[in-house]
């Protein structure tokens, strides 16, 4: 169960983003807007320029002086005219000390011509913006598809379920706050980063600078938790910027306050779902999504048009219409978080499944597992399914709820929910791998964000490729400058799409050791002894070093490489009337199962037990992957029952401290099992299925429909605090329905 | 404000600083004149745990405390633990239980668990050190493999 960084990481020898001193560092200071909505007035840097310690003020004039084209003209470091919400970044500035630097930030005179902030979707639209879509400037993003015909279902249906639902802005909450140190270098720049995304934050750096890409070099760090937060462009512009005005490596860390109030979060959304059931069938659904997009929206369509399609769930379903619209408000950017609102969009279909499966007179479990795609299926968009383990989760989620139902104590319930989801395979990767004489190495741009996927689970893959033992093989960590290329660690995509580059280049390897021998490449096994690395049969092992060409004795290595570029399925292109649907790289089933207790005075609900039976595909590294379960199942406890960012009206932040925005502690997690299925291959090497994301999306699901079988009522909104939950048990006693 | 001298003992060294302002954190004093950078800098408001290290041998959020508060102190971090024997079986707990991840809370928790289990006479119970480890937050493992982790250590401790 060990893993190669932990005894480093255990004796504080990892250096993080926010580790990185150098001689001659400065500091940087962010210089928030005072308001959330309005144009800039006045923006005085003067007075901070003369205070102690100040080596640089940066704000838009500078940047247009500091930077060859004055910065990207369509994504400004800083905004030029309106600002989009408070806390924005408008000014930037480096000083000796951090004190000196925050100082001289407070220092800044801003002035705002304020204008009433747009603060939440539902007052763009109060009512459903209708079939047309409106011209409203605050739509950035419309996505719309249908199929067959939705009025006759609806007309004919025995009734029809509707229900509303909101879902609340939740926060990454990694322990490590952003962080990177930039200097000037080459003519152009350096930045080392905590990144998720060291090839995509070069891409995006350098558009928002207006250079060149190969004029900025990224250079990983160590990364304190990402869960979807650390990747793109972020702080590197700002740091960039002060490098280049004062010739002197800065860096800039955020504080947890200000991880708060610049977001890149899941930001609220309100669902509405309407289905016609007919003969205990759903005939035909009708769904539609309000995302609030806050200031921008990263992948706009994409965004929408791949969330919008949780929406549907994984059912047979002939007849449907779903629309979807982002709404920007004046709250910060939304940004990804661990599957990115499919807990959302599975807490409304799932709940709304099971009030229809109740309506109807159904077992809920036995309801979905009857409607649930399995292989060879085709989903509402089009797209064939491939093999997916959903059904076979839900029926082992079945069978122990049935042994949970036995005993259950009084004010206890059970519930179930599923949800899917699909590996990231399609974004490409690269993989190089260098075989000296004593080692193998993979040359990484990537950095270990936490899961294992890379310092366990790509050297798993090429250990079992090359016969050989993992102790061998070492991770070498390089810039963006000399490391094959990768999309990222995201999207439970790193050892399925990046991990197939590790595993073709450890066989184009094989291939040409077992050409070099004379051998079949599959009987090619590397072996360690205490001086060197031999391969070949028994009784005539060959030293590596031996096999060495002359130039590769110069450069020590025997070089191989693999790519991965992958692709997802084909969608019936004819349903979609506006935006982009998605179709998916394979189909990974997630199923949750909870016990919950509800106190019927306070409505504070208390998660009992937890159990995920997740569709893997095949598990690589079990041990590997039941932490991921398990560390995604109490992520999304923190979803479901307390986490919430709460803004004003004026787009003001009531809670960004780690004290108002409760995330899950060691005292608040249940027993949680891990039931991994194996069998039902994915898109991954040896058909493993991504696991990072696929546990969280069922939990706040299963726990809304516990608390429905515990005391009847209903929760419509995340998260569930006591205050909801009590609020639907008064509800249910005013109507006298329990 | 005045800046004075501290003299502490860190990880069994003397060490001092100078120009040391008043307000200065034990936090920045170790990671930023000291190097010793395996002290977490995370939410530097009490919150989250990741910078704790001990003072007197008790666990102490540095972020929270004053340099000047510890002068001629004793303070341990994470980088003196493997010659700490306590410490060496808290870190083999941590690592043969998974309890590693991104790693960023993990110094915090180690010398948390440490403080809570190197006082003297019998080791807590387990519901006593995880009712003080509550203070140490984890994103990543949903303190699972933590919880294993303490127990083991605790078992070790005897």
């Amino acid at each position: 169960m060990s893993r190669s960084d932990a005894p480093l990481k255990l004796r504080g020898g990892a250096r993080y983003g926010t580790d990185l001193f150098e001689d001659g560092m400065l500091y940087a200071a962010l210089v928030p807007a005072p308001a959330a909505s309005g144009g800039v007035r006045r923006l005085d840097l003067r007075a901070a320029r003369g205070m102690p310690g100040v080596r640089a003020v940066v704000g838009p004039e500078e940047v247009g002086q500091l930077l060859p084209k004055g910065g990207s003209s369509d994504r400004p470091v800083f905004p030029r005219g309106e600002i989009g919400y408070r806390g924005q970044p408008l000014a930037v500035v480096a000083a000796d000390t951090l004190a000196q630097a925050r100082a001289a930030a407070a220092a800044v005179v801003v002035e705002i011509e304020p204008k009433p902030a747009v603060h939440d979707v539902e007052s763009v639209f109060p009512e459903w913006p209708g079939a047309e879509g409106p011209s409203s400037p605050h739509v950035v993003a419309h996505v719309r598809a249908r199929r067959g015909d939705l009025e006759a279902a609806f007309s004919a249906a025995d009734f029809v379920q509707s229900d509303l639902y909101r879902t609340s802005g939740v926060h990454q909450v990694a322990i490590e706050p952003h962080a990177c140190l930039a200097r000037s270098e080459n003519g152009g720049y350096r930045v080392l980063t905590s990144t998720q995304t060291p090839f995509g934050t070069r891409e995006d750096t350098a558009e928002v600078l207006g250079i060149p890409e190969d004029r900025l070099v990224v250079e990983g760090t160590w990364v304190g938790g990402g869960f979807g937060g650390k990747g793109s462009s972020f702080l590197e512009p700002y740091a960039i910027v002060l490098a280049a005005a004062t010739g002197r490596p800065v860096r800039l860390t955020l504080t947890h306050r200000e991880e708060f109030l610049l977001g890149r979060t899941t930001l609220p959304a309100v669902f509405r779902l309407e289905s016609a059931v007919k003969d205990g069938e759903v005939t035909a659904r009708r769904v539609r999504m309000l995302l609030d997009s806050g200031a921008s929206l990263p992948g706009r369509d994409f965004a929408t048009g791949y969330a919008i399609g949780f929406l549907l769930g994984p059912y047979r379903l002939s007849t449907f219409d779903l629309e979807g619209y982002a709404v920007r408000t004046h709250k910060p950017p939304f940004g990804p978080h661990r599957a990115p609102l499919a807990p959302q969009c599975v807490f409304a279909i799932d709940q709304h499944v099971e009030a229809i499966a109740r309506r109807s007179g159904n077992d809920p479990i036995g309801f979905r597992r009857r409607s649930a795609w399995t292989e060879g299926d085709t989903t509402p968009m089009g797209q064939t399914v491939g093999p997916f383990g959903l059904g076979a989760a839900l029926e082992a989620a079945h069978a122990r709820a049935a042994e949970w139902r036995k005993g259950l104590a009084d004010g206890h319930g059970i519930g179930v929910a599923c949800g899917f989801w699909s590996t990231g395979t399609g974004a490409g990767g690269e993989a190089m791998l260098r075989l000296t004489a004593t080692e193998l190495v993979i040359v990484e741009g990537e950095r270990e964000i936490g899961s294992g996927s890379i310092v366990a689970g790509l050297v798993a893959l090429a250990s079992e490729t090359l016969g050989m033992a993992a102790s061998a093989i070492r991770v070498e960590y390089r810039d963006t400058a000399s490391a094959p290329y990768d999309t990222g660690v995201f999207g439970s995509r790193t050892l399925g799409a990046l991990g197939q580059a590790v595993e073709k280049a450890a066989q184009a390897l094989r291939s040409d050791l077992g050409s070099r021998l004379k051998v079949p490449p599959e009987s090619i096994r590397i072996e360690s002894t205490p001086q060197e690395l031999v391969v070949g049969p028994p009784g005539s092992r060959t030293p590596i070093a031996s096999l060495f060409t002359e130039a590769e004795r110069a450069g020590g290595a025997i070089v191989a490489s693999g790519r991965h570029y992958g692709r997802g399925g084909q969608l019936d292109d004819s349903l979609v009337l506006e935006g982009g649907f998605y179709p998916y790289t394979d189909f990974t089933g997630s199923v949750a199962l909870a016990e919950v207790e509800v106190d019927r005075a306070t409505g504070a609900v208390r998660p009992v037990r937890i159990a995920s039976f997740l569709d893997v595909g095949v598990a690589i590294d079990r041990a590997l992957v039941t932490a991921q379960v398990e560390g995604a199942v109490a992520m999304g406890l923190g979803t479901t029952l307390t986490e919430e960012m709460l803004w004003g009206p004026d787009g003001r932040l009531a809670n960004p401290n780690l004290l108002d925005y409760r995330i899950p502690t060691l005292g608040e997690i249940p027993p949680i099992e891990v039931h991994l299925l194996e069998g039902f291959a994915g898109a991954g090497p040896r058909g493993a299925k991504g696991v990072g994301e696929p546990p969280i999306i069922p939990v706040p699901a299963a726990i809304a429909n516990a608390v429905f079988d515990a005391v009847g009522a209903r929760v419509y909104e995340l998260p569930m605090t006591s205050e909801r939950v009590a609020r639907a048990l008064k509800l249910l006693e005013g109507t006298g329905s329990a | 404000m005045t800046d004075r001298r501290v003299r502490l003992d860190v990880n069994g060294e003397p060490r001092s600083a100078s120009g040391v302002p008043d307000d200065e954190r034990l936090l920045d004093t170790l990671r930023a004149r000291m190097g010793l950078v395996g002290t977490k800098e995370g939410c530097r408001t009490g919150d989250c745990g990741a910078c704790t290290v001990l003072v007197d041998g008790r666990s102490t959020l540095s972020c929270l405390t004053l340099t000047h508060e510890v002068d001629a102190r004793r303070v341990q971090t994470i980088e003196s633990m493997g010659s700490d024997p306590v410490g060496t079986l808290v870190q083999n707990a941590f690592e043969a239980e998974g309890a590693v991840q991104c790693g960023y809370c993990t110094p915090g928790f180690v010398m948390a668990l440490v403080g809570l289990l190197n006082g003297p006479g019998p080791a807590p119970t387990s519901a006593q050190l995880l009712e003080d480890l509550q203070g140490n937050l984890c994103r990543c493992t949903g303190y699972i493999a933590i919880v294993r982790a303490v127990e083991r250590a605790r078992g070790a401790r005897g």
